[in-house]
């Protein structure tokens, strides 16, 4: 029994997202169609074998998708749409890009209170929405969405006063973090040949990810926190204290979004300026209704977006289309996916009580029949 | 997960909207054509733009306009492609080594952002030509890489001047792209013209958006928006540095009956038909000229690595005066400009 | 299919009249003079199967025009499924219908309304904020206009039945029973002959049940038919002219009112014995273990205090019962108990130490089992499997928990626990992995008990803990109740049943507008006088001296008839279910 249940909803689990890919080719395929552009170059751009440095450069893509998804995840779980990770992230980089960058703690201490320093900031940043939800009953959509926009002015500003201008550089940048402070990468030489390597933060993902698997599924706190997300209504008479409940899960959420920046601020750019990547905390949101909150369909899914972006970078170049198409792709694969997930949710749970009845019918019906002949 | 399926439809429309952003640029029709006629291996070029690409009618679309000549002139092969506003920095890498890998071994990289990719991509490709606009800093330097850069505050200063002598209600505006300090450099020269011919003269200054959004060099909507303020504030000239923002600019002078000063390509020429009268000048920066120079120092075998600065004196930054507006005044800009020339002026940066 | 004709053994009649409580029917001969003969519904082998589930199988029924055909069976019998058939929302795999001697297939509700078939839903679909009038023309505008031609039809039809609906009255303004009778008027005024009533009485007070019961005379004297769902079996027994017994989703008798008792009925629903909810001898303590003492809660909307100035002990051993018809504060005072809600005066005591400020979490902790009113929304994760649905609640109790500081879910632990829950309360489950939310109401509530009572609570907070409950599952949540309280539980019964008030309390409130009544002794008072109570229609004197509990002063709901007969409660415990097995 438990283990038909079992195997059944991991089944059912994965066909929602790969009839969601399928669906996003043929609707891309149709717009490539009407659009006149040529559908066979796109998808043998997009389909291809990636090249060993692009292999790198999707997993640490990937990495950072990872963070910014368990950070949005931890606020899902809560039935909070913490959409504010954009903002928290890049209020977290710009304060851990500027402590590290002061070099005042030698090595890899620099490195780890930089690393505190970041979420301490990101919580922060998304403890003010918390705040305003439970004091004041203010939807945490519409205060982080003002906070992503008061986070851009905000680093703008802090960032125009505490750049370092380089002469002929048009740049904004920080003070570059030392050279003692930088995370190296870790090579994957013998798997690909490539220069290229791996952020040597993707430990902090793959940590990140043990501890969101851990606290939500092992402890109290997390049961909780499930709870509550489930059904606030249960939570509240199971004694759950849900306004501290909402304010601990923002906190907790900032946090994880404050590391989200931090592989490429270690890793690759040792400066925050004003061209850093941006718009992470949205791609986490997809990711994370991609991965269904679940730890490893996240990274599944964070792995999917990277793979996407970097296949999707050459197709001006082979295939003559705008790479934007990887964002309609990308988009109509979450839409696909989200309407997949409840209708195989909704025949989920029809199918288990159907099962519990007919079980249970079948116990009853036994002796019944034999008493009423 | 049930108020997931609500949830997704916002995130999913705040995904297909930002798809829907940057749709404005297409991709260049032209891309990858062979020019007919040449024989023998032609130089193959292979351009990577700044946020908007080609269609700006702007900074990138001075940058095309480089390119088309030295397709024309030089027989040159080209591709291109443009970047996306937030992207990674590896996506900026990937781009110009897809190129290389295309086998355009002649890279120009249009915009600073592309400062650190060009340094890396061609410490990895020593044998590839790189041209970059916008940079001279020691991240992109290198024996194989030819820094353009421009003193658009010394264009903004004439531009800023002819907003002083024309404006009515001693009331200018600036609107900049985004908070950058490139940008801030033709604030600068702008003010200091202006100021320079009417130190009492109000100049409104307004920002699209702030790094790392860099959507203000492509929002035509945030331009419009933004101007519409300022002339109904009063103001009756505004200096659009903005890329392709700047249409909205237009737009907005249009209806306002206002005017409006271009920037970067001549946009008395190049912007939509129906708003090139509104356009009183242009402060031109000569990206054209850059690139196309570059190119041709590579196929002339002249190439010169390292920093080329286009200033007044080198005619790399100009002023326009397509549509006969400001031909009562082109002498006393002319006087400023023989003055910036000389270094009797200083033009400040920022 | 083995169609059992109940003939009822005279002498266990007799003894069973005097256990039941609830046998008012005896006194009141049925109407049957209404009943012509011809056949209006006849279903005949209607059979439907939901993949793995059989929910309705060979059904046979037969309804005589104007007559009330009373359909009762458990709850999941399939009473439902064969309702939503007669009224088109679902079809079925096998059978025929035939209405009034036309054999048709019903797609929709819409074919079922042309067939003249009407339904009022349990739940009422009106809009407070609509007159009578537009509530009624409201998706039947073609019929009547919306103006004048209609609120004459409106009149006509309400005089014709006497219905005594107004049709410019504000909706908001009615009460529950008016709200029915337009309910009624609005299947009517679509032309329904053959009128499908699901539960009607399940939100009505007694006086209000006789109201209605009187308009379904009424009806059928006018010759419609009436299909009437009900488990509440002395109801169906003092109105029905026929009944039907649906047991496991097939017709299993079809008897005469006459000849059967409530206790008949029931054996022919469940197939076995029949409970009744029943104290033994008094175990009350002189120690209380709970005291809400002149405890007001204001309305967080700035309204009328929604609890004022409650007076509540509850001793070691005792059962205190809360009637009341529903919003009159039985929520709040759950709530204000369960630190939920603030009180705005007064205090709370447990044992001897104020909780009024207390979290719900350390009121739980402090042994308080609580059962919610609605089980769905407050004490289950339907989407989680049992075993942490037997966490929910308990949290914090070291039983669940291990490692460092208690910090982590011990699901072993729990696991086991839930085991020993479904073993010991009977929960029927094919896993204590399944969701919550695929277990029959019945079952989730036996869940709920079990994990509450586990924790050997010094205090119970049961709000209708039997509320859509089968049979079966009720009298075992009952013996759990009653066993508690022999082991000094104290416990707070909140009950829109009576009959289980009556049953199990040793003490009955009532409560009326966030007042509390004084006592009455459940041994002497009529469901008359706690119906009186109830609506302050009367002023009845409780046995304390509290004689201003109760407001006198609103006769504003629809006028009473005192009933001329009322049954006393029995004296002396009913005899074992052993003693009293089928011949």
């Amino acid at each position: 029994m438990t283990t038909r249940l079992g195997v059944r909803r991991i089944l059912m689990g994965a066909a929602a997202p790969l009839l969601a890919i399928v669906v996003a080719v043929v609707v891309t395929s149709l717009i490539l169609l009407v659009a006149g552009d040529p559908v066979g170059a796109v998808w043998a751009q997009l389909f291809k074998v990636p090249l060993p440095r692009q292999i790198v450069a999707i997993i640490n893509a990937g990495t950072v998708y990872y963070l910014s998804a368990i950070a949005v995840a931890i606020g899902f779980k809560m039935n909070l749409f913490n959409i504010g990770v954009d903002g928290q992230y890049r209020v977290a980089s710009f304060a851990a890009a500027l402590f590290a960058g002061q070099g005042w703690l030698p090595g890899w201490l620099n490195v780890i209170v930089a690393l505190l320093v970041a979420m301490a900031s990101g919580a922060l940043w998304a403890g003010i929405a918390g705040l305003l939800r439970v004091t004041r009953g203010v939807s945490e959509v519409i205060s982080t969405i003002m906070l992503n926009a008061i986070a851009t002015f905000l680093v703008a500003f802090l960032l125009s006063k505490t750049a370092v201008k380089v002469v002929g550089s048009n740049a904004t940048n920080t003070k570059p973090i030392p050279e003692g402070s930088r995370v190296p990468g870790i090579s994957l030489d013998g798997l690909i040949a490539t220069p290229s390597r791996v952020y040597g933060l993707i430990v902090l993902a793959v940590v990140v990810g043990f501890l969101y698997w851990f606290v939500l599924n092992k402890t109290r706190f997390g049961f909780d926190l499930r709870a509550t997300g489930r059904s606030e209504t249960a939570a509240v008479a199971s004694g759950v204290n849900v306004k501290r409940m909402v304010f601990t899960s923002m906190l907790l959420s900032g946090a994880a979004a404050g590391l989200v920046g931090m592989p490429l601020l270690f890793g690759q750019d040792y400066v925050y300026g004003d061209t850093v990547q941006s718009g992470l905390g949205f791609a986490g949101i997809a990711i994370a209704l991609l991965g269904r909150n679940n730890p490893i369909g996240i990274a599944f899914a964070a792995l999917l977006f990277a793979f996407l972006d970097a296949q999707g970078n050459g197709l001006q170049i082979t295939a003559g289309v705008s790479d934007r198409l990887v964002l309609v792709i990308q988009g109509v694969i979450v839409l696909s996916v989200v309407i997949a997930y409840e209708v195989v949710r909704r025949a989920g749970i029809r199918l288990e009580q159907r099962t519990v009845a007919a079980q249970l019918a079948e116990q009853a019906r036994t002796p019944l029949e034999g008493a009423r002949s | 997960m049930r108020h997931a399926t609500k949830l997704a439809a916002i995130a999913a429309a705040a995904a297909l909207s930002l798809a829907a952003c940057g749709s404005s640029s297409t991709p260049s029709p032209g891309a990858g054509d062979t020019p007919a006629g040449t024989g023998g291996a032609a130089l193959k070029v292979g351009m990577a733009y700044d946020v908007g690409g080609r269609g700006d009618q702007s900074f990138n679309d001075a940058a095309a306009a480089g390119l088309d000549k030295a397709k024309t002139e030089l027989g040159v092969e080209t591709k291109e492609a443009s970047a996306v506003n937030g992207e990674a920095e590896s996506a900026r890498k990937e781009r110009l080594q897809q190129l290389i890998d295309a086998g355009y071994t002649n890279i120009v990289a249009v915009g600073f952002a592309y400062a650190k990719s060009v340094g890396q991509v061609a410490k990895a490709n020593p044998e590839v030509k790189f041209a970059i606009v916008d940079d001279a800093s020691p991240d992109s330097a290198g024996p194989n890489v030819d820094q353009i850069t421009f003193a658009e505050e010394q264009g903004s200063y004439l531009v800023g001047a002819a907003a002083a002598l024309k404006t009515k209600s001693n009331h200018v505006g600036f609107i900049g792209g985004v908070q950058t300090d490139l940008i801030k450099k033709f604030e600068a020269g702008y003010v200091a013209g202006a100021k320079a011919v009417k130190p009492d003269i109000k100049i409104d200054v307004k920002y699209l958006t702030q790094p790392p959004d860099f959507s203000g060099f492509s929002s035509v909507d945030k331009g419009k928006a933004a101007a519409e303020g300022m002339y109904q504030g009063g103001a009756d000239i505004i200096y659009a540095a903005a890329g392709g923002s700047g249409g909205g600019v237009f737009t907005a002078a249009k209806a306002a009956g206002k005017l409006a000063i271009g920037v970067d390509s001549d946009q008395a020429k190049t912007a939509a038909p129906d708003v090139r009268d509104v356009i009183m000048t242009s402060m031109i920066k000569k990206v054209d000229v850059g690139v196309y120079d570059f190119i041709k120092s590579v196929k002339d075998n002249t190439f010169k690595a390292g920093n080329r600065v286009f200033d007044l004196a080198a005619g790399g930054v100009d002023y326009s005066t397509t549509g006969g507006k400001i031909d009562d005044i082109k002498s006393k800009l002319d006087e400023y400009k023989a003055k910036i020339i000389s270094g009797e002026i200083k033009v400040p940066t920022s | 299919m083995c169609v059992i004709t109940s003939e009822p053994d005279p002498q266990r009649t007799s003894e069973d009249a005097a256990i039941d409580g609830g046998s008012m029917s005896r006194t009141e001969p049925v109407t049957t003079e209404g009943g012509s003969g011809t056949p209006v519904v006849v279903l005949r082998g209607i059979t439907k199967r939901f993949p793995g589930v059989v929910a309705n199988k060979d059904i046979a029924l037969t309804v005589e025009r104007g007559t009330v055909h009373a359909i009762v069976g458990e709850n999941g019998a399939g009473k439902s499924t064969l309702m939503k058939i007669l009224y088109g929302v679902q079809q079925p795999d096998e059978g025929t219908i035939v209405i009034e001697g036309k054999e048709l297939t019903l797609r929709t509700p819409s074919d079922a309304i042309a067939a003249g078939i009407g339904m009022v839903f349990q739940h009422f679909q009106l809009a407070d904020n609509f007159t009578v009038l537009e509530n009624v023309v409201l998706g039947a505008e073609k019929l009547h206009g919306i103006g004048d031609r209609a609120r004459r039809k409106i009149s006509e039809i309400s005089d014709a039945y006497g219905l005594g609906v107004r049709p410019d009255a504000l909706v908001a303004d009615l009460g529950v029973g008016a709200r029915q009778r337009i309910e009624i008027l609005k299947v009517l005024y679509r032309g329904a002959r053959i009128i499908i009533l699901d539960e009607p009485t399940a939100v009505l007070v007694p006086q209000e049940v006789d109201e209605l019961f009187g308009n379904l005379r009424e009806l059928k004297s006018e010759g419609l038919t009436v299909m009437f769902i009900s488990h509440k079996l002395d109801e169906v027994l003092k109105v029905a002219d026929a009944i039907t017994v649906i047991r496991r989703g097939t017709t299993v008798a079809e008897v005469l009112p006459e000849g059967v008792t409530a206790r008949d009925l029931a054996q022919l629903m469940v197939g076995s014995e029949l409970p009744s909810p029943s104290t033994e001898e008094s175990t009350v303590t002189d120690r209380p273990v709970l005291r809400i003492e002149s405890t007001t809660v204001a309305d967080p909307l700035g309204g009328r205090d929604v609890l004022t100035d409650i007076d509540l002990t509850i001793h070691a051993g005792e059962i205190v019962g809360i009637a009341g018809v529903e919003g009159n504060g039985q929520a709040e005072l759950v709530e204000v108990i369960m630190g939920m809600r603030e009180p705005a005066s007064g205090q709370i005591v447990l044992g001897d130490i104020d909780t009024s400020d207390w979290h719900t979490r350390e009121i739980r902790e402090a042994g308080i089992g609580y059962i919610p009113e609605d089980r769905q929304r407050h004490a289950l994760l339907l989407e989680a499997p049992l075993w942490e649905n037997v966490i929910l609640g308990h949290q914090t109790d070291p039983v669940n928990l291990t490692g460092p500081g208690n910090t982590l879910i011990d699901a072993a632990a729990a696991k086991r626990e839930t085991q020993e829950i479904v073993d010991l309360y009977d929960v029927r489950t094919p896993s204590i992995n399944v969701t919550s939310g695929s277990l029959s109401g019945g079952n989730q509530q036996k869940l709920i008990i079990g994990r509450e009572m586990r924790r050997n609570p010094r205090v119970l907070v049961a709000a209708h803990p039997t509320r859509g409950v089968d049979v079966g599952a009720q009298a075992a949540i009952w013996d759990h109740i009653k066993a508690a309280r022999r082991d000094g539980l104290g416990v707070l019964l909140i009950s829109a049943d009576l009959e289980e008030l009556v049953g199990l309390s040793d003490t009955i409130r009532v409560i009326l507008r966030g007042r509390l009544s004084g006592d009455f002794d459940p041994d002497t008072v009529t469901k008359e006088e706690l119906g009186a109570a109830m609506t302050g229609a009367a002023d009845v004197q409780p046995r304390s001296d509290e004689p201003d509990a109760v407001e006198p002063d609103a006769v504003a709901r629809d006028a009473l008839d005192a009933p001329s007969s009322h049954p006393s409660r029995r004296e002396a415990p009913p005899a074992s279910p052993t003693e009293r097995s089928q011949p």
